[in-house]
């Protein structure tokens, strides 16, 4: 009887409360509500997850959630680990649908409504897997969808889309010239 | 432990272990801004109040663009991830969600709760008020940097 119940005890252990924490190398973003995390997940289309809505299963542009082995929480990874406005969506693609280990920071802010199991990705690898890969591939995704916007200066200013969104109504969305823009915000 | 308890205890560790079935949706009609919820839920730029409306408008672009998720920031304070909008599923740097990036909207959808987030398919964008909250009086741009100086 001793057995069993040390048996069940074992397999109930994922329920109790885990430090995701404690082995992580993530780099600090000094965010206000950071907690670095490292854990096992699945990687998942949200859309067919939460929805069911399965046609288009982990087909590009759509977004990726990690489904955490421990607590079966899905988490949300709203950004990679680069610094200029790119989101996690290229760089989980690959492994969709598979067992990853990923290693970032994850958001819990309790004075924000829906502040939580929001997550930066930093790097990430299939489950057991020696080298991990940094999420950092974006960038280099978008320079080969978009060569003539090949140029100097970020990509976020040389995007053909964005551009042309700016051109038309301006940096305000109130159809100011960019001069115009730049006097009445300082 | 009776042999009652301890089944019982390695059923919910099991039911724990699966993975969750889609959840059924909940007819919802939401009135809200459309927002980079990074900015909005990360604060990496500044308060909630500062990174929604024109201020951040031209961040809400790049955001979206750059395959940020976008949200649906509700009159309440409430957030729902967008996931779907009139059929496009492109809610990473999709055309349909970034040409409505900062837009007061009316929508329309499906709503679904999964872990503390709410996850939106939006079935019909009822109303597109535009660009409503002109909050760049208040706070300049956010980033600063967001709308480049003149040149001379």
């Amino acid at each position: 009887m001793k057995k069993l119940a040390f048996l069940f005890a074992l397999m109930a252990t994922p329920l109790a409360a885990e430090d995701f924490s404690a082995n992580s190398t993530a780099k600090s973003w000094n965010l206000y509500a950071e907690i670095p995390a490292t854990f096992e997940a699945k990687v998942v289309d949200i859309l067919c997850t939460v929805a069911g809505d399965c046609a288009n299963e982990c087909g590009v542009g759509r977004q990726l959630g990690l489904e955490r082995t421990a607590d079966n929480a899905l988490i949300f990874p709203n950004k990679n680990s680069q610094s200029g406005f790119q989101g996690a969506a290229v760089d989980l693609h690959p492994y969709c649908g598979k067992m990853v280990d990923v290693d970032g920071l994850i958001i819990e802010d309790e004075d924000i409504a829906g502040a939580t199991n929001i997550y930066l990705v930093q790097k990430i690898k299939e489950a057991g897997a020696d080298e991990w890969a940094k999420a950092n591939t974006w960038s280099k995704n978008w320079a080969k969808l978009h060569p003539e916007a090949k140029g100097k200066g970020p990509w976020f200013r040389r995007d053909p889309r964005v551009k042309a969104i700016i051109a038309e109504t301006g940096h305000l969305g109130q159809g100011l010239t960019p001069e115009e823009a730049y006097e009445i915000t300082r | 432990m009776s042999i009652r308890t301890a089944i019982a205890g390695a059923g919910v560790a099991l039911c724990a272990a699966l993975p969750a079935a889609a959840a059924e949706g909940e007819r919802v009609t939401v009135t809200g801004e459309i927002i980079d919820t990074w900015c909005y839920f990360s604060g990496v730029m500044g308060g909630p109040d500062a990174v929604t409306g024109s201020a951040h408008h031209t961040c809400a672009l790049w955001c979206s663009a750059g395959g940020i998720p976008v949200g649906l920031l509700a009159e309440d304070g409430t957030v729902y991830m967008v996931l779907k909008i009139e059929g496009d599923d492109q809610s990473a740097s999709g055309d349909t969600q970034l040409s409505l990036a900062s837009h007061e909207i009316v929508a329309d959808g499906m709503l679904y709760k999964r872990d503390g987030l709410n996850y939106l398919v939006v079935e019909k964008v009822v109303e597109d008020k535009g660009i409503t909250k002109l909050n760049h009086e208040d706070y300049g741009v956010v980033p600063g940097f967001a709308i480049p100086k003149p040149k001379g």
